[in-house]
């Protein structure tokens, strides 16, 4: 199988010679940890204006079941996708939920992420850092409604002059076909 | 069998709530109506080359969808003639042949069994391979593109079948040009019965400024006095329409692309109005920019104007597999179109923020009904009923407004048909007087109002 990789949608190519040193690597696990505890504290607003980019690429491909001898190419940002969003396009999903307007979300429901599995690499470009990590998501809603979602994240994470990190490009590559949720309404 | 006069009361507009729960209607459904009419499978653009092929549902049976030699599109069952194994696990590809993964037997994209393992040896030679072929889906057929499957052999034709709608369809079908699907489908569940969203696409404005107050806020433009019902436009804002076999639609003028918060859409259609005037008349130019909450019978939804485009395959009676695509005209751009793909999927993808509104209000109309003594009562669809007619120059019978549910109570008069009638002859019987429960209704509405 031809997995996708970030060079599908960025230039941007984790050197996996060149680990980051555990100091930086420290930085990227609670990057991870508070955004993980921002998104299950519904703090979306605060995760978007503290730590993604303004030039974020926050993508959700459409993987279709295929034959591993399928020679077609995996999916671009060109086509059809669940998430192909810019900041702009996340800030209104953020806004929607600030109306006070989504029954669905009334009471709201319970969210938490694990964060697992993280590795983090230097890339050719000094000021930014290629990431893997994993991710299962479980969503418990109106009394029993309760589902889990397991993905894995290839990010890129730039490191500004104040030395913070932001969210520069994020991947999800969802470890199901057809997803076995009513929605993915969540900052994945 | 299911007493369906027990369940629809067509003159009346009401529904019992057993139609969204009951096992017994559930299994007489996936004979009657998934196991009689045109189901939706692909369109012709997903798969232009011979093998090419895309897997599919008809109700819960799993079929294969392929582009044969001399361009026809075949459809057979997914499961080998030999013990029943799926043929073919993939959603899309090209293939010379689908081999079995249980005993190896191939089937060529004819459905014809080509080969078999240890034919000459185990077989001796004398296996009627002629007789083994996969069971092939009695009609395929596609209008303008839009590919469908019937089991029934004795089925209408698709041009038949589709009927007054055809009409309206050509609207974006053909007016310039014609129309397309972009996939691969994103696919995600609802637990719910397959009619709740059918209905609710097929009719419902009135959901809209409630049920998505929160998105359409946000979105900003002429809609976003509908958040909340703040604003409700009404008369002569749009109609409503049903046809002989359940397709409908809520139209609300001027309403196309709205959704969307990049002008280019627009500005693509109005340019087309006047050739489009010209060759397809007045109303059709009206409905091209109006947006279309929509469904063809039983099972396929799309909103014409936003431009997402949905199959709800039934697996079980509550719960459905939701497979969207994207509509487009063919004539539009590339650039037009990736656009168009992406606003369709912001509002009602599998993340949509559209899509994210309607699915827990799909679901507890289903779940609710798991209380016996809540099963017990009726759904009312009765809204706008005074007003529906026949209309001197549009197919169907019309509704007057946009919010209203003429369509709904179309859709749910073609269901107890199909659910009741012994066979197709037995709906032909129907075609000069479908429309009168549905007049009876609107003449008795009217009555009541003068006695008060």
């Amino acid at each position: 199988m031809n997995a996708p990789t970030l060079q599908s949608f960025s230039p941007v190519q984790p050197d996996e010679t060149r680990p980051v040193d555990l100091a930086l690597h420290h930085a990227v696990s609670q990057f991870y940890f508070r955004e993980a505890r921002l998104q299950n504290g519904r703090q979306a607003r605060q995760w978007l204006e503290t730590m993604v980019d303004a030039d974020i690429h926050y993508w959700l491909p459409i993987l279709e079941d295929r034959f591993a001898k399928d020679p077609r190419p995996q999916p671009t940002p060109a086509e059809p996708a669940v998430y192909n969003d810019s900041h702009d396009d996340l800030r209104k999903r953020i806004e929607r939920l600030e109306t006070g307007l989504v029954w669905m979300e009334d009471p709201p429901s319970r969210v938490r992420f694990l964060v697992t599995n993280i590795e983090a690499y230097h890339t050719a470009e000094p000021d930014l850092i290629g990431t893997f990590c994993n991710v299962h998501v479980y969503r418990n809603r109106r009394q029993r409604d309760e589902t889990h979602h397991f993905y894995g994240r290839e990010d890129v994470l730039r490191r500004g002059a104040d030395g913070q990190l932001r969210l520069l490009r994020r991947k999800i590559v969802l470890d199901q076909r057809v997803v076995l949720d009513k929605n993915l309404y969540m900052f994945l | 069998m299911v007493k369906v006069n027990e369940l629809v009361d067509v003159a009346h507009g009401v529904q019992s709530k057993r139609v969204f729960w009951d096992q017994e209607v559930y299994e007489q459904e996936l004979e009657r109506v998934f196991g009689r009419c045109w189901l939706f499978l692909t369109h012709e653009s997903l798969i232009p080359n011979f093998g090419d092929f895309v897997t599919a549902y008809m109700g819960e049976d799993k079929v294969i969808v392929v582009r044969q030699k001399d361009g026809e599109i075949k459809a057979f069952l997914n499961s080998c003639t030999h013990r029943g194994n799926q043929v073919c696990h993939a959603d899309s590809g090209n293939a010379k042949a689908f081999t079995c993964s249980y005993h190896g037997w191939s089937f060529g994209a004819d459905g014809s069994l080509a080969a078999l393992p240890l034919e000459q040896s185990a077989y001796y030679g004398k296996f009627d391979k002629a007789g083994a072929g996969l069971r092939e889906v009695a009609k395929v057929d596609s209008y303008r593109g839009f590919v469908f499957g019937c089991f029934d052999a004795a089925a209408p034709s698709l041009p038949d079948y589709l009927g007054e709608m055809g009409w309206y369809l050509d609207t974006w079908m053909d007016g310039t040009g014609g129309a397309e699907l972009v996939g691969p489908p994103m696919k995600s569940i609802l637990r719910c019965n397959w009619k709740v969203p059918a209905e609710n696409f097929i009719g419902d404005g009135y959901h809209v400024g409630w049920t998505h107050a929160a998105a359409i806020k946000v979105l900003g433009g002429p809609l976003s006095g509908l958040a909340g019902n703040a604003e409700i436009p009404f008369d002569d804002a749009g109609l409503q329409v049903t046809s002989r076999h359940g397709h409908g639609f809520g139209v609300i003028w001027d309403g196309l692309g709205l959704i969307h918060d990049d002008p280019a859409y627009r500005e693509y259609a109005y340019a087309n109005l006047p050739a489009l005037t010209e060759k397809m008349g007045p109303w059709r130019a009206k409905l091209y920019t109006g947006h279309w909450n929509a469904g063809i019978f039983p099972n396929c939804s799309y909103l014409y104007g936003t431009n997402t485009f949905k199959v709800w395959n039934p697996r079980g009676p509550n719960e459905i597999e939701v497979w969207t695509w994207t509509l487009v005209e063919k004539a539009m751009s590339p650039e037009l179109k990736a656009e168009v793909v992406k606003q369709a999927i912001h509002s009602f993808g599998t993340a949509g923020t559209l899509e994210s509104d309607d699915g827990e209000n799909m679901e507890t109309c289903t779940w609710s009904n798991r209380g016996p003594q809540t099963r017990k009562g009726v759904m009312n669809s009765q809204m706008g009923q005074i007003n529906d007619g026949e209309h001197p120059e549009l197919p169907g019978i019309i509704g007057k407004n946009f919010i209203g549910e003429t369509s709904y109570r179309g859709f749910y008069r073609f269901w107890a048909e199909m659910m009741q009638a012994e066979n197709w002859d037995a709906v032909r019987a129907n075609d000069a007087t479908w429309k009168d429960a549905l007049i009876k209704g609107a003449a008795e509405a009217k009555a009541a109002e003068r006695a008060a």
